[in-house]
């Protein structure tokens, strides 16, 4: 006697009317339609939330500063690393592109966050040229990293192919030696990146 | 007949003219005025050949950039032209109507890469007709690079394709490749690729193999 | 063949994607991005699925701060929202029950609204008890109902977002109307 009547639970599904109930129902539908109208639906904010969480994430991280190290799981990164020097002055090895993430599918408007890193510890400038910035090396100059040596450009990069190449010292390009390369019709080699 | 005649020719006319407009638009200040004329002479050829006009406008910029030679930059521009027809000759024998520009593009990059043209013909015979043509000839480019011979680039691709890969599973190789090679000693890409290959084809045989792919 | 001119740039709003990823490279500042934008969002689903706005906001807030935890096994980045609900979701299921001490607060801020003349009192009462009533079904059939009768969903789209099919959604929604009826008729 208590559960509501099959055709009250549709009106209250929303899939037939109070008109559509039969007379014998209708006293039955509107407490049904009294208790939907009982539902509070008022919105519901929290304008203090976005201080309180960004506060509690800079307190766990000043505990433990590896803290956004682990967020940065490992087998989220494809490291490809092949030891070689172009001459013995400049002894650059272990170009690391760093791919950050791949997206699942592929529409139209998608891009990847890619790191590019150079180990070149007797540079003074690299920058990083390519098809994406029309190979100006004005354009992406890579920075000094923490670790001696060692630089890098982060860049949002459409899905698609590109060819880049770093440019030390304004002058000399070198293709990235832990990436595909290909002929660049010039006598020289450009790295491939497949997004 | 004449009047026919004529208007054809207005019209490739006013279409070679936008062309150069927009490619001296994106050569400006970026190459040498010689360079510029070499880079519309052959792009209003190509445009009338149905073949892309932009892997020579970023060519040239590239050769600028790196300082390289006008002489140079000549020599390779002329290289790539050839590689675009070579590209939408081996195309077209892969049958279908005029290929898209963009299918050109990735076949002129893959003949750059190392594969030949039968290989691009083969290529763009497997992507069809559900894998976008160009992006499998990237990726075979990308193999190609990483130092995949052409057959087993062939082999590994069109295996993946017949036994039912997605786009997203082919354009996922290379990383593969790249997985094979890390993980085992000595693997070279060869080794991988071909790895990856008999396991696209035992995935084809196998029974029960012939899910559809995608979200539910 | 697209046009590479230039780097990409902010634009009008970054995806979601475009967040999580810079994030996992390292800007971990802009989570804040993240949950600024998703604040209220899930707001009134958790404060009614757990009866109180107190316990929302700190299950939202647990919720944010677990994310980031786990964000490098977000795996679909450009859905970060949908992944993000499913965390709250399962922080609102372990919420032990509430105790009933709670309901002479919940009714002191129902009175309350009344007093300001937003809701007429029975109105607030009929609310209060509905509420009660919700928090005694089981988490299961209080969410169906909240996403269908407050965040207003179909059966279709509850179904694709828990991921279960239509008509078990329904058996479990008919269920709850039983027992709500009956929790109110006792109250009554």
């Amino acid at each position: 006697m208590t559960d509501f009547h099959p055709q009250v639970k549709q009106l209250l599904d929303g899939e037939v009317t109070l008109a559509d109930l039969p007379p014998e129902l209708r006293a039955e539908g509107e407490e049904a339609l009294r208790l939907l109208a009982a539902v509070d639906r008022e919105p519901v904010t929290f304008p203090a939330l976005d201080t309180r969480v960004i506060e509690e994430l800079r307190r766990r991280r000043s505990k433990a500063p590896s803290l956004w190290r682990r967020l940065v799981a490992p087998r989220e990164v494809r490291l490809r690393v092949r030891p070689w020097t172009l001459v013995p002055a400049l002894a650059m090895a272990a170009a690391l592109v760093v791919l950050l993430s791949r997206p699942e599918s592929t529409p139209a408007a998608a891009t990847v966050t890619v790191r590019f890193v150079l180990f070149a510890p007797e540079a003074q400038e690299v920058a990083l040229a390519g098809t994406f910035n029309q190979w100006d090396q004005a354009a992406t100059p890579l920075v000094r990293t923490g670790a001696p040596g060692v630089w890098s450009a982060t860049l949002t990069l459409p899905v698609g192919q590109h060819q880049y190449a770093f440019v030390v010292d304004g002058a000399r390009w070198v293709a990235d030696p832990g990436a595909p390369a290909v002929d660049d019709g010039f006598g020289r080699r450009n790295s491939v990146l497949s997004l | 007949m004449k009047t026919f005649g004529a208007a054809l020719l207005l019209a490739l006319v006013a279409g070679s003219l936008a062309a150069q407009q927009d490619v001296t638009a994106r050569l400006a200040g970026r190459v040498s005025p010689d360079i510029a004329a070499l880079v519309q002479q052959l792009a209003t050829s190509a445009a009338e050949r149905g073949l892309p006009v932009d892997p020579l406008i970023q060519k040239a910029i590239e050769g600028s950039a790196k300082g390289v030679p006008a002489d140079r930059v000549a020599t390779a521009l002329r290289a790539l032209s050839g590689q675009l027809d070579a590209a939408a000759a081996a195309l077209v024998q892969a049958g279908g109507a005029q290929p898209d520009t963009d299918a050109i593009a990735a076949g002129a990059f893959a003949l750059n890469a190392g594969l030949d043209k039968q290989n691009v013909t083969a290529l763009a015979l497997a992507g069809r007709p559900a894998n976008n043509v160009a992006a499998t000839l990237r990726v075979a480019s990308t193999l190609a690079a990483m130092g995949v011979p052409a057959d087993e680039v062939v082999e590994l691709v069109t295996q993946v394709i017949a036994s039912g890969g997605s786009t997203h599973e082919v354009l996922g190789l290379p990383a593969q490749v790249m997985a094979g090679v890390s993980r085992g000693r000595g693997v070279t890409p060869a080794q991988a690729a071909a790895g990856l290959a008999r396991a696209a084809a035992a995935r084809a045989g196998a029974p029960g193999q012939n899910k559809p792919k995608g979200k539910p | 063949m697209p046009d590479h001119s230039g780097v990409s740039g902010g634009g009008p709003r970054a995806t979601d994607g475009h967040v999580v990823r810079a994030i996992l490279a390292g800007d971990t500042e802009r989570y804040a991005e993240l949950v600024t934008r998703y604040r209220d969002r899930y707001a009134r689903y958790a404060a009614r699925m757990l009866g109180s706005a107190d316990a929302a906001e700190d299950a939202v807030q647990d919720a944010f701060v677990r994310a980031y935890d786990q964000l490098a096994q977000c795996r679909d980045p450009d859905n970060f929202v949908g992944w993000f609900f499913l965390i709250l979701r399962n922080r609102c299921f372990a919420e032990r029950r509430r105790s009933k001490d709670t309901a002479p607060l919940e009714a002191a801020g129902a009175v309350a609204a009344a007093e300001r003349a937003e809701v007429p009192v029975e109105m607030a009462e009929r609310r209060r008890a509905l509420q009660h009533a919700l928090l005694e079904l089981t988490p299961e059939q209080r969410e169906v109902f909240v996403l269908k009768h407050v965040e207003g969903l179909s059966y279709g789209e509850i179904a694709e977002r828990l991921n279960t099919s239509v008509p078990s959604l329904k058996m479990r929604m008919h269920r709850a109307y039983d027992r709500l009826r009956e929790q109110l008729r006792d109250r009554a």
